[in-house]
């Protein structure tokens, strides 16, 4: 099963991809645990396509592609924001994340630690991609 | 977001509903702040009604609690976290960091300790 939508770049359609992630992944099979980390990772890529690759404009778009089948579920972000490498940040050092700077970080993390792959690449014509993967056990 | 406040023995109790991500981490921090400004320095934030956090939530949730302990010799304390937003706190490694309390009342006594 697929399905494909376009969002402006505003924070306040995050609420909305969720609902998409947590259908998809019920629809996929799979439980609760596995539905929170797929909405997570999902929130996490969006909000750095919004913030940092599409710099908060509602006027650009980025779209979700969710592909799914009994247990796996795989979802690319397009976008044509702004160039940026989310893959140069360095994992946050967790035991001291009260003295980091900025605490960021986070979300790369999450990404990583949640789903089974997340590749990121850049098109020739520009177009950025997140690929992100969670298969059942 | 809905964000309410009541006070009690000089704690204020901030209490969230809905998602705490991205869109709605801004409203919470400025809420908290500008308590701070006013001299508060206790607080207990009441996450019984928070049905997702994202890095952005936690974000503020690091930095205020940080704030308050380095210098305003306070503290943050959470009061109950539903399953999923816990697995995030526990993932990220908060749960051994900040005090998380299973529900208001505790947390809101653990003050006076």
């Amino acid at each position: 099963m697929k399905q494909s939508y376009d969002f402006p770049a505003d924070t306040a359609v995050l609420e909305k991809i969720g609902k998409l992630a947590t259908d998809a992944g019920s629809n996929a099979g799979f439980n609760d645990i596995e539905i929170g980390d797929i909405q997570l990772a999902l929130d996490e890529v969006c909000t750095n396509t919004i913030i940092h690759g599409l710099k908060n404009d509602p006027s650009r778009t980025f779209q979700v592609v969710l592909q799914w089948d009994s247990g796996e579920i795989e979802i690319q972000i397009h976008e044509s924001g702004e160039p940026f490498d989310p893959l140069d940040l360095d994992d946050p050092k967790l035991e001291n994340i009260m003295e980091e700077q900025s605490a960021g970080g986070l979300g790369l993390y999450f990404l990583r630690e949640l789903m089974d792959e997340a590749d990121f690449r850049i098109g020739r014509d520009g177009v950025k991609t997140w690929r992100i993967v969670k298969r059942k056990p | 977001m809905k964000i309410e406040e009541t006070i009690l023995n000089n704690v204020s109790r901030v209490k969230l509903e809905g998602r705490f991500d991205a869109n709605t981490s801004d409203a919470v921090e400025k809420f908290i702040r500008e308590r701070i400004e006013k001299g508060r320095s206790q607080f207990v934030l009441n996450m019984e009604n928070v049905s997702f956090i994202s890095s952005a939530g936690l974000r503020v949730v690091i930095i205020i609690a940080r704030e308050l302990r380095n210098e305003h010799q306070g503290d943050l304390h959470i009061a109950v976290l539903q399953p999923s937003v816990k697995r995030v706190f526990e993932i990220s490694g908060l749960n051994n960091i900040l005090k998380i309390f299973d529900d208001e009342e505790t947390a809101t006594k653990a003050f006076s300790k």
